[in-house]
């Protein structure tokens, strides 16, 4: 199927991608998101919106992508297995495609427990794997999970997410190429921090010849203070953050560390255009959206193809 | 066995508001494992609702008497008729299976029909002991573990997921939801290694068929003959010397 995405084109021109986060208002503030979505014109191939990340009640990803769409921005919507059995993702899979949405990421979610609505029942009737395999088939093969048919198939460019930091580490390997297998397109990391362990985890990607079959854009979050750094570290789960980038933050004056996190983010970016295999980045500036313009510019990556 | 919890004592008071005479009834099955609504704690049960000033009967049921199954159960009820027939509510102090077992004796086959109230949460398929059990099976109707090294991902995941683990598995192999559980897959992996099934981790897991969980479930069984298997289970103990 010819999927008239912008970043399928980026990714298949062989320019390194760049793709960025906005997160979603928690009310019905749509004017925050044309807001965000103009900072962040021209400076992206495409934007992803968070699906209710870390289980917090905000605007859906959906309705935030066609808001930002207005603006002139492709979308990237994100969808977890969380809250919507697979009755529910295929009905708003044929929606969003209908509205023009070209690019989805599937995702599992962040567990109910972290949230602001710990009461709520989790549905998880499928897995992310399982999902990416359910819009594979509705967009290759017009059928959806019941194996009943659709006349017209949903155009999407199908992602996931990988964290290569997370253990055992030889299992990380095994479920991203057990994404490929189920038909993903191009996958999202997990912020990076430690670069050596990226760098790692792409040796075994290449080793298995994986990079051909995907297109990898490497996650990147700017630091904005010491405490945002110890906070990921310690208490966001999966996430590896290295002492030594906790260290360089500590060594500049208090002022200087957002600058400095704006910095190691770039220096990042950088590294992460020289490792084969890697397609792109996607830049996740959690409420700091209006640094991507100086990061994406910083990094070599303006103007964008 | 069904894993179980008493409720508060304040919420169990509450329901009982305004009820004079009450029967409790405990559970020989999962409730005395669990200590929920074996002898002991029926009589501490009593002793309360006596303080409370209300007119109590209790029915215990000795160890490895089910309030769950009917033929078991009918028999006690059976001598207690009167109690319920005069009480003006029924504490069970046992799973959900048993207090509706046991209502559905009263209401269908005596006509004694009484409000009920639970004294415990259900918690769920639970094993181990004698002190520590952990939740281990949803009762799916499909079960998975032949390609999930004995261990069940639907339970034991904090996500149930089938192809996992999730991004979020800590770098000690913990749960990404609770530190002190042990992620389900990272488990899985190791097992699968032990076992010589490996390259089980590469294989596909289909969307579960959660068909077979539509509740609730019935099914008919042929009646178990009661006296032959306790002759036979009291042979065996006398044979172990319990
Ligand atoms: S797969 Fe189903 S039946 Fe098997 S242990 Fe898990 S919940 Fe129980
Ligand atoms: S860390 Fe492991 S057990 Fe916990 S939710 Fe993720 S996959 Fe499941």
């Amino acid at each position: 199927m010819e999927i008239n995405s912008n970043l399928k084109r980026v990714l298949d021109s062989k320019k390194f991608a760049v793709t960025a986060e906005i997160g979603p208002p928690p009310s019905v503030d749509s004017k925050i998101i044309k807001k965000k979505a103009n900072m962040l014109k021209g400076y992206i191939d495409a934007f992803n919106v968070t699906d209710g990340q870390t289980a917090v009640v905000r605007m859906a990803s959906w309705a935030t992508c066609l808001i930002a769409k207005e603006e002139g921005l492709e979308p990237i919507v994100q969808m977890t297995t969380r809250d919507r059995n697979r009755i529910a993702l295929q009905m708003d899979i044929l929606g969003i495609a209908a509205l023009g949405i070209k690019n989805i990421l599937c995702l599992t979610g962040d567990h109910i427990s972290f949230g602001n609505h710990p009461k709520a029942k989790g549905v998880w009737d499928i897995d992310s794997i399982q999902f990416i395999r359910i819009v594979k088939d509705m967009r290759d093969n017009k059928q959806f999970e019941s194996g009943d048919k659709m006349d017209v198939a949903p155009e999407l460019f199908i992602g996931a997410a990988a964290n290569p930091f997370a253990d055992p580490f030889e299992m990380r390997i095994k479920r991203l190429s057990k994404k490929i297998k189920q038909g993903v397109d191009f996958i999202q990391t997990q912020c990076i921090f430690n670069i050596n362990k990226f760098k790692e985890w792409m040796e075994k990607i290449r080793d298995l010849g994986l990079h051909e079959k995907v297109k990898i854009l490497g996650g990147v979050t700017p630091i904005k203070s010491i405490g945002a750094a110890k906070y990921m570290k310690n208490k966001v789960p999966g996430m590896d953050v290295p002492d030594s980038i906790i260290e360089r933050l500590s060594k500049v004056p208090k002022e200087k560390v957002s600058e400095e996190g704006i910095k190691i983010a770039i220096e990042t970016i950088q590294q992460l255009k020289e490792i084969e295999g890697v397609y792109g980045t996607h830049i996740m500036a959690i409420e700091w959206e209006e640094m991507v313009p100086e990061i994406v510019k910083s990094a070599g990556l303006y103007p964008r193809p | 066995m069904m894993g179980q919890a008493q409720k508060p004592m304040p919420e169990i008071l509450e329901s009982l508001e305004g009820k004079e005479k009450v029967v409790i009834m405990g559970c020989g099955g999962c409730s005395t494992v669990f200590h929920t609504g074996g002898v002991e704690e029926v009589d501490i049960m009593e002793e309360i609702l006596v303080k409370e000033g209300k007119d109590v009967k209790k029915i215990t049921l000795p160890f490895a008497v089910f309030a769950c199954y009917k033929p078991f159960s009918s028999m006690f009820i059976e001598k207690h008729k009167k109690d319920f027939k005069n009480c003006d509510a029924v504490l069970m102090m046992s799973c959900g299976d048993g207090l509706q077992t046991v209502r559905q004796i009263l209401d269908e086959d005596m006509d004694i029909v009484k409000p009920f109230y639970p004294a415990i949460n259900a918690m769920g398929v639970s094993g181990g002991g004698p002190s520590k059990f952990m939740e281990k099976c949803q009762a799916c109707g499909e079960c998975v573990m032949g390609r999930t090294a004995g261990i069940c991902p639907l339970t034991e995941c904090a996500k149930g997921l089938l192809n996992g683990p999730c991004g979020g598995t800590r770098t000690d192999g913990k749960c990404e939801v609770d530190p002190e559980k042990d992620c389900a897959w990272y488990l899985i992996y190791e097992r699968l290694k032990k076992i010589g099934q490996y390259e089980n981790i590469d294989n596909f897991n289909e969307p579960h068929d959660w068909s077979k969980s539509v509740t609730p479930r019935i099914f008919e069984r042929e009646p178990l003959d009661i006296h032959k298997h306790l002759a036979r289970t009291k042979k065996v103990i006398e044979s172990l010397g319990i």
